[in-house]
């Protein structure tokens, strides 16, 4: 049992987070990489179906079960894990190797769950682990971001095991399968749990609070698990949902307007995260087989081009200490490798021929046209508009290209960094070219060619004209020194007020009752000195004082039988 | 941006509307096909549109001064 449960890949990080600290600290940074390496190697040795039943109270867990969507999610996945590895291979900082390597196993638990248990268990570990890569950059503003963040999950894993619940009391399948679209209660509460985890307004706020707010290597990790494992769960769960295929639009292109308004550059990259998971969403909603393809392909793709975005800016964070459009600018020279490796990201979720998005995303786009959802598919082209214009050009225009805004160092990017970027760039830009690497992989056989003459004129149009659509009107994107309020302002702005109703004025409240409560006990205990005073006023005035702490024989002997008469009664009670 | 910049960009247009019209199969019509360029179109004033609209709703409830949350 125990040598079978190392099969199971979430197991084996998970057991690594624990064997780290036991791993002296200049060989733990290789001994991080080789858990997912080893994983990836069990994950393509497992055969299909369920391997693994654990009895649990009256249910049976499943805790792996493989087919051919579980096994490229769980795929992609491992490989960012060891991508993120060589990206933070410099960093000494135990806690943030750990509690990424559980939060992979954690994406990986949910991915492999067969049952609802499973995947709660597993959720949890991903939300609580990923919260320390935001504590652990150890500054006042995320400690505060983290906060909020494992509130919010707290919050949102409280929706879907309600919702679990509730399914399971109505009779529904212990076993993670779709759901017939009625929105029951336990339906609705699961699909907002999820929801929340897929960043799907109005419940994605902490998305756009906390990546920001991370460590540099910690954004990495998060910008790929959280929501593209929510959005596993949701074509396992809500395939064909038509409210989906909305949802999604609106979450693509809300993201975009938000990008347009932020200054910080992953925030900018954190709102492309929801714009892009829309595409998602809306794939899920659409639930034809190409669409799932689409969807499970964009998944794929997007997760190793938007870490390779993130590795990018992080770079930059690194080398300068700045993060703020409105600080940088103008020193592109000064790191070519990375731009270079950036601008390969950029390119891909903006969908240039022979980058990976350009495969993925138009299969995703298509299938909402196959579909007749024609108004969906004008509104997501013009989401990949806004993709071009902020991922590839707002924010390495002003970030590299344009005037230098501040003064500023610029220091030296780690090698490690830039390998762990060429590896990004590399898939990229291999699954781009050779799109059938991963097309052999997809749920459903796919038969689809990215790679004809309709889809050249369409994406070349229109990256002319965005190109052209921003370079006359840049000086309207360059970033403010403000900051864009979002959903989290209802529960950011009214905290002090919040505060006031329910703590501060309890704990008066309680502060008032202790104080008076003790005052009367004072005054109370001034009476029972001499009772006599106030009882007999005439009798007690004169004489001496009751000295209550000196018993007569008397009072003692009448004492002690009446403890034994108690005692008499309680054996009697007794027996 | 350079003159070459605009040339290029340019013998990238002149190529697409080349294959647009001469060399393009349509797979799955939509009402859009009929209009020629309408992907240069679209994406143009989608640009413009996504600037326009979003700073307009930036101005109108969305931007704070970045101490906004710490007041």
């Amino acid at each position: 049992m125990m040598l079978e449960l190392l099969t199971v890949p979430a197991v084996i990080l998970i057991l690594g987070a624990f064997l780290l600290p036991l791993i002296p600290e200049r060989i733990r940074s290789s001994a991080f990489i080789v858990f997912p390496l080893v994983a990836l190697g069990v994950l393509w040795s497992l055969p299909e179906g369920s391997l693994i039943q654990v009895p649990f109270a009256s249910y049976e867990l499943h805790l792996l079960t493989v087919d051919s969507l579980s096994r490229i999610f769980g795929t992609i996945f491992v490989m960012i894990t060891i991508i993120g590895g060589v990206y933070a291979f410099h960093i000494k900082d135990l806690g943030q190797q750990t509690s990424a390597l559980a939060y992979a196993g954690g994406a990986l638990g949910v991915t492999f769950a067969g049952d609802f248990f499973t995947l709660f268990f597993f959720w949890e570990i991903m939300a609580a682990a990923s919260t320390y890569l935001i504590w652990a950059r150890r500054t006042k503003e995320s400690d505060k971001a983290g906060m909020r963040y494992v509130l919010v999950h707290i919050f949102g894993g409280g929706l879907l095991f309600s919702g679990i619940l509730m399914h399971l009391n109505n009779g529904g399948s212990f076993l993670i399968e779709n759901l017939e679209q009625t929105y029951s209660i336990s339906n609705i509460f699961i699909l907002l749990g999820v929801g929340l985890n897929s960043a799907i307004p109005p419940l994605h706020a902490w998305l756009a609070d906390a990546y920001p707010k991370a460590t540099i290597t910690g954004a990495v990790f998060m910008s790929a698990f959280t929501t593209k494992s929510a959005v596993y769960i949701l074509i396992r769960l809500f395939p064909g949902w038509d409210i989906l295929v909305y949802w999604g639009v609106a979450m693509a292109l809300y993201g975009v307007v938000y990008a347009v308004l932020v200054n910080d550059i992953r925030e900018i990259l954190a709102y492309h995260i929801v714009s892009q998971v829309g595409y998602m969403v809306a794939g899920v909603g659409i639930g034809t087989e190409m669409a799932i393809n689409g969807t499970t392909a964009h998944a794929f793709s997007h997760i190793l081009y938007k870490s390779l975005l993130f590795m990018g800016a992080g770079a930059v964070i690194h080398a300068t200490g700045k993060s703020k459009l409105t600080e940088l600018g103008g020193f592109a020279k000064k790191m070519p490798v990375v731009v270079g490796l950036y601008m390969i990201g950029a390119f891909s979720i903006s969908g240039f021929p022979f980058f990976n998005g350009f495969i993925s995303k138009s299969m995703v786009v298509s299938a909402a046209g196959y579909a007749h959802f024609e108004t969906v598919m004008l509104l997501l082209i013009l989401a990949s508009v806004g993709t071009f214009l902020h991922t590839g050009l707002k924010l390495p225009y002003f970030t590299w290209f344009g005037e230098k805004k501040s003064e500023f160092d610029v220091g030296k990017v780690p090698l490690n960094m830039k390998i762990a970027m060429g590896m990004g760039a590399f898939f990229c830009t291999l699954f781009g070219v050779y799109p059938a690497l991963l097309y052999n992989y997809l749920p459903y056989a796919v038969d689809y060619h990215p790679y004809t003459i309709y889809h050249f004129v369409e994406m070349m149009q229109i990256l002319v004209f965005t190109f052209i659509g921003f370079w006359l009107l840049r000086k309207k994107l360059e970033g403010t020194p403000t900051i864009a309020v979002d959903t989290d302002w209802f529960y950011r702005k009214p905290a002090d007020a919040v505060r006031y109703v329910f703590v501060s004025i309890p704990n008066r409240f309680y502060g008032w009752a202790e104080n008076s409560a003790l005052a009367s006990a004072e005054k109370l205990s001034g009476v029972s000195k001499n009772p006599l005073k106030y009882i007999l006023p005439s009798f007690a005035t004169e004489g001496r004082e009751v000295q209550s702490d000196g018993f007569s024989a008397g009072i003692g002997a009448a004492l002690a039988f009446i403890l034994f008469g108690f005692l008499v009664a309680g054996i009697a009670t007794l027996m | 941006m350079k003159t070459w910049h605009w040339i290029a960009l340019g013998v990238v247009f002149v190529i697409s509307l080349i294959l647009e019209f001469f060399f393009m199969e349509i797979k799955s019509p939509h009402w859009w096909n009929s209009i020629p360029a309408f992907y240069a179109i679209w994406g143009f004033l989608g640009t413009v549109a996504i600037i326009y609209i979003s700073k307009w709703l930036g101005k109108l409830f969305i931007f704070r001064d970045e101490d906004y949350y710490d007041a």
